[in-house]
């Protein structure tokens, strides 16, 4: 059965419809990106299948039952949110906001027993950062902060995780930490990932790392395609979604191996593309 | 810091709460033997074992008096006054996710201090003063909840803005009893009231206005480690398996319960919720697990600790609001110096 799975799913805020009648789900050990341009309504589609948003129409079920009739803690035992940006107020020690991962678990008037700090400190030592384990986290820099949300979010022990551009404000670098770490989760603890992205490049990555990925194509209110990335991410497809000329290459690392890689060349509006769009 | 890992050092955290429930004890048991009439601490030991074992006592009646319904009643007043604000203050600062913000937020303090004048006003006896500062205190957060329920949802900052704009309105209906008061003798009282005292502590009083205090003491006290999660945000509260609506309703209830059974009794004491909390944070760091209990017993501390200079100091007694600022202003500075603010 689908972990998640979303049925004819409309929202839209004060009348104006955002996206309509979307269906699509989710897969034990698959990744399924989004994606799609600015204000497309990604992030409120993730928003109405963590139960943050109710949709105008349709329903989303997880496990099969739909989840407006599941409470908060029972939704957090299914879906785990990795957020795009988190706000930090407090200094709390990066320990501590792991251990946040366990509210789901522990009753209103609980505290962490032994059991959730253990688990708490295996999450750390999954995501690798157990070094900084004492260390306050507002002092730590963005990709650093990104990783103790995954952290946080493993710590739920969920099936599914879903990540919001978990890679925005990253460096060159953290970037592909996370990504590092989001196939490593994928084929490790054969997790679920459902993740909204900017970079088309991103679902090839995945694809080149082996996995089972899908990417959906938000556009005009639906999903423009749906499929692995290879069959997706076409320069026709992706100058109707972006509205920019790509070029897709291909080059093989060993026989087995090839790594395709999206070139962006202009956009469609740009003058110089005007010529060229004339010329293809 | 050391304190951060208290969480973690089961000897070093029973160690640190030993502390925290023995230090209020002993700031009240000092306060005791302090003040204008002189009582040794083996006539304030045998006083007490005294009056607890039921034994008759030797000394002056007067010494008795004082020691035990006069001081003890104070301190102990005292104490719950200081704990309520403190530990509200650090509840609301949690879940608004703003260290600006204190125990009156929600417009508890100038609903309360309302309700004071006009009793004041109208009946001119003590007991209506409690009820109406009380009742007027929880009404006026009620009023910034609904206000904010205006917006279809309780968002931060609109219980923040509600909390506003009712403190505003009940400040400008303060003003308006002391424009109408008699200015010979009601006048006087609603600015003494205003301004915060102790002096009035008797045991009934403690058992009234304890009730409300202590239920919102210990629902907090219940739900701290939950404080930590609500300050992620609503959003990732709830993803983390929290009702944010639900959990941020029985924090406010039990702040809100706190707050106004210390302001009925206290008058307004400001700057306790504010900068208790900081203190706190400064010395065990932000995990609310520690920080809770902490500010709470900082607070009560801090209280005993000002009552008694304030009618210690001069011939006459100088009010409460005034001395918390100017006694904890400086102690903050230092504070702040030698901790480096923890983290901030």
């Amino acid at each position: 059965m689908a972990l998640i799975e979303a049925r004819g799913v409309s929202f839209g805020y004060n009348g104006i419809p955002l996206f309509q009648d979307i269906n699509f789900s989710i897969e034990p050990g698959e990744l399924f990106c989004l994606l799609g341009p600015n204000g497309c309504g990604k992030t409120t589609l993730l928003d109405c299948i963590l139960g943050h948003l109710k949709p105008l129409s349709g329903e989303i079920l997880l496990d099969g039952s739909s989840i407006i009739r599941i409470r908060p803690e029972q939704i957090a035992r299914q879906i785990a949110y990795v957020p795009q940006t988190h706000e930090k107020t407090f200094p709390y020690r990066v320990l501590d906001v792991v251990l946040m991962g366990r509210a789901a678990y522990i009753g209103m008037f609980g505290r962490p027993e032994e059991e959730d700090l253990a688990i708490a400190e295996e999450a750390l030592a999954t995501v690798g950062i157990t070094h900084l384990r004492n260390r306050r986290y507002t002092q730590l820099s963005g990709g650093e902060v990104q990783l103790v949300m995954v952290a946080r979010a493993l710590a739920q022990r969920t099936p599914v995780i879903v990540m919001d551009e978990p890679t925005a404000h990253l460096d060159f670098k953290h970037e592909l930490v996370i990504m590092e770490k989001v196939v490593e989760l994928v084929r490790e603890q054969g997790l679920a990932i459902l993740m909204a992205t900017h970079f088309p490049n991103h679902c090839f990555y995945f694809e080149n790392s082996g996995l089972v990925t899908r990417v959906a194509m938000m556009s005009n209110m639906n999903f423009l395609a749906v499929g692995s990335p290879s069959e997706v991410l076409s320069e026709e497809n992706l100058k109707h979604l972006y509205k920019v000329n790509t070029r897709v290459v291909s080059f093989p690392v060993d026989s087995k191996q090839e790594l395709k890689q999206i070139i962006a060349l202009s956009t469609t509006d740009s003058r110089h593309e005007n010529e060229q769009g004339r010329r293809i | 810091m050391t304190g951060n890992y208290l969480a973690d050092n089961t000897r070093k955290r029973r160690l640190t709460y030993l502390l925290l429930v023995v230090a209020p004890l002993a700031f009240i048991f000092v306060s005791l033997f302090l003040g204008r009439y002189p009582v040794s601490i083996t006539d304030v030991i045998y006083i007490l074992w005294c009056k607890i074992s039921g034994n008759p006592c030797s000394l002056p009646d007067i010494c008795q008096t004082i020691v035990w319904d006069i001081r003890l009643p104070r301190a102990i007043l005292g104490a719950l006054v200081g704990g309520c604000l403190s530990i509200s203050g650090a509840a609301f600062q949690g879940i608004f996710r703003n260290p600006l913000v204190n125990s009156g937020i929600l417009g508890v303090s100038s609903g309360a201090g309302f309700g004071a004048a006009l009793a004041i006003i109208l009946f001119n006896a003590i007991a209506p003063t409690y009820i109406f500062a009380f009742t007027f205190g929880i009404l006026a957060v009620i009023l910034s909840y609904l206000i904010a329920r205006v917006y279809n949802a309780t968002p931060t900052i609109m219980l923040v803005l509600g909390g506003v704009i009712v403190s505003s309105v009940f400040s400008a209906l303060i003003s308006l009893t002391k424009y109408v008061a008699d200015p010979m003798d009601q006048l006087p009282a609603i600015v003494f009231w205003l301004m915060g005292s102790l002096a009035s502590a008797r045991y009934q009083d403690i058992a009234i206005a304890g009730i409300p205090m202590l239920i919102g003491i210990c629902g907090i006290l219940a739900i701290r480690w939950r404080i930590n999660v609500m300050s992620m945000g609503d959003k990732e509260a709830q993803s983390l398996g929290i009702n944010p609506v639900i959990n941020k309703g029985i924090v406010i209830a039990c702040a809100t319960l706190a707050t106004a059974g210390a302001v009925c009794v206290s008058g307004i004491i400001g700057w306790v919720g504010l900068v208790m909390p900081h203190i706190g944070r400064m010395l065990v760091g932000n995990d609310n697990r520690v920080l809770i209990p902490t500010s709470l017993s900082l607070g009560a501390c801090f209280l005993i600790l000002v009552d008694n200079l304030g009618r210690m100091l001069t011939g006459s007694e100088i009010p409460l609001g005034i001395l918390t600022a100017l006694v904890g202003g400086p102690f903050f500075v230092y504070l702040l110096k030698r901790t480096k603010g923890g983290g901030w």
